[in-house]
């Protein structure tokens, strides 16, 4: 499963870790995770974030 | 259609973008001033503290373009354009017809004019040019002042703390980061930022930076002098408007954009830092990308959402410290009511503000679980007024303010067996009655199909 990189701030989303605090186990794919779902570090939109190269 | 797209950064690669996934084929051009591939700017402090390289900086490689079907040409620079013939020059003398053309030069670095501004060891810090004769210079320094107590220049300020010099930071404003923060945020701010070593002078206007032809330090209005023999000046930033200027195309501070990015020239767009929207110039990534979405999408005549603006959102990257600052933080007028909490022994402030029982501006200082779902509520306008009196409370969990009535609350998937809480119909067997959304449910309360955890559960979307 493919990390991503918020375009914003940096923070890389890694599906092994999901974003527990938040409602998303471990686990996740990104491409599950809900339109409204925001970056944790930085709060931008899910749009704003780019499969890491 | 042939677009053409002066500036490869945010706002650029990310209309060049928007164009090829929407039109393959479509014929996309893009020139840039500078030599280097697009790399991620608001790196470079962490570049120029040696923490990242040059390769790690960049973020779309040659190859990212020509599978996109984009033409690059990095160091080749438009001079001037001709809306009338639809043409711009280049800096090699060649002229090229567009059919539509997107100005997204950008910004550079705002220099007040200091008397001695124009000596060995003073810098600005905007490309990569300038960050390795920074690092190179500060190999050769022992004490450095940074001009400029925003984003940047904090940032940039620790990245120089980092490479070993003493550092001082000298902020005009009575406080750090003035757009950001407010005073009591700024001063713990300040705080952290002297306790990781740096030095901070506010409300100090620079009248002059003192040397013999290679700075020496800097004096303060008022007399006070601070020694530096390397000095950066991050005071702010200036769209690159001239070209548009110099083409009949209005612009104040930045380039005048409508809803749909068009500038006063036909077939002629303009996005990110150089833009000005409904009076502002945002100079943040998030407003660069949004804007070349909606640019882009304009240009191709494609059906776009108008353009409303962008909420400012930013991220203070200085590791130890957690600092984020989302919408209005600064209201003036009526109608707002400010809730706070603060612990400042423990770097931690936190400040709401709301207007008509939402929330429209946040600063999180040592609060980061607090981001995500604050940033959701902002962007949802979820009412919270029933709330209001605890979003003071120190460990108040803001999470669960999404928790509306039933019909909009979330269903989650247990990601180990499958199974799917629905609220609407609850877990009555354990004494979760339907209705009861997934976040109120107790820490302890597990899946009742394979006894896994809440934590293993994802929200799924509606």
């Amino acid at each position: 499963m493919e990390k991503w990189e918020c375009t914003v701030c940096g923070y890389i989303y890694d599906p092994k870790k999901g974003d527990p605090d938040n409602g998303i186990a471990p686990g996740t794919p990104f491409e599950k995770l809900p339109d409204d779902w925001v970056c944790p570090q930085c709060g931008a939109d899910k749009s704003m974030f780019e499969k890491k190269v | 259609m042939k677009y053409l797209i002066v500036g490869n950064g945010v706002a650029g690669v990310n209309a060049a973008k928007t164009i090829a996934e929407s039109e393959p084929g479509a014929q996309i051009a893009i020139y840039a001033a500078e030599h280097y591939p697009y790399y991620n700017r608001w790196q470079l402090p962490a570049f120029l503290a040696g923490e990242l390289s040059q390769e790690e900086i960049y973020f779309y490689p040659e190859q990212w373009y020509i599978d996109h079907g984009i033409t690059v040409k990095l160091g080749l620079a438009v001079k001037a354009i001709v809306p009338m013939a639809r043409q711009v020059i280049l800096t090699d003398g060649a002229e090229v017809r567009y059919d539509r053309l997107l100005l997204a030069a950008g910004s550079s670095p705002a220099v007040p004019p200091i008397e001695g501004a124009n000596q060995a060891g003073v810098f600005i810090l905007r490309t990569i040019d300038h960050a390795l004769a920074i690092k190179e210079y500060a190999a050769r320094a022992r004490n450095a002042i940074v001009i400029g107590g925003g984003l940047l220049g904090l940032e940039a300020a620790r990245s120089l703390r980092v490479l070993g010099l003493s550092v001082t930071v000298v902020e005009l404003f009575p406080r750090l980061l003035p757009r950001q923060l407010d005073i009591q945020g700024a001063g713990t701010l300040q705080e952290l930022i002297e306790r990781a070593g740096v030095k901070v002078i506010t409300g100090a206007a620079t009248e002059q930076i003192q040397g013999d032809g290679k700075a020496a330090g800097v004096r303060l209005k008022g007399g006070t002098v601070a020694q530096g023999e390397l000095v950066l000046i991050s005071a702010g930033i200036r769209p690159n408007t001239q070209l548009a200027k110099e083409a009949n195309i209005q612009a104040k501070r930045g380039i005048l954009v409508n809803e749909r990015m068009q500038s006063s020239a036909p077939d002629i767009y303009a996005a990110g830092d150089v833009a000005e929207f409904n009076g502002q110039v945002y100079g943040i990534i998030p407003a660069a990308i949004e804007q070349a979405r909606v640019a882009a999408l304009s240009m191709m005549g494609a059906d776009v959402a108008p353009y409303t603006g962008t909420i400012p959102s930013t991220t203070l990257k200085v590791v130890g410290i957690d600092l984020t600052s989302m919408g209005e933080v600064n209201p003036e007028g009526e109608g707002f009511t400010e809730l706070r909490f603060a612990d400042r022994a423990q770097g931690m402030y936190r400040k709401i503000v709301l207007r008509n029982g939402r929330i429209v501006g946040a600063i999180l200082l040592g609060d980061k679980k607090n981001v995500s779902p604050i940033a959701r509520l902002i962007k949802a306008q979820t009412d919270v007024s029933t709330q209001a009196s605890r979003l003071s409370e120190r460990d108040f969990d803001f999470r669960t303010l999404f928790a509306p009535a039933a019909p909009q609350a979330s269903r989650y998937e247990c990601t180990v067996c499958g199974y799917i809480y629905d609220p609407a119909k609850g877990d009555p067997e354990a004494n979760v009655p339907a209705g009861a959304p997934f976040e109120s449910l107790p820490e302890g309360w597990v899946c009742p199909q394979c006894g896994a955890s809440k934590a293993m559960f994802t929200r799924l979307e509606d």
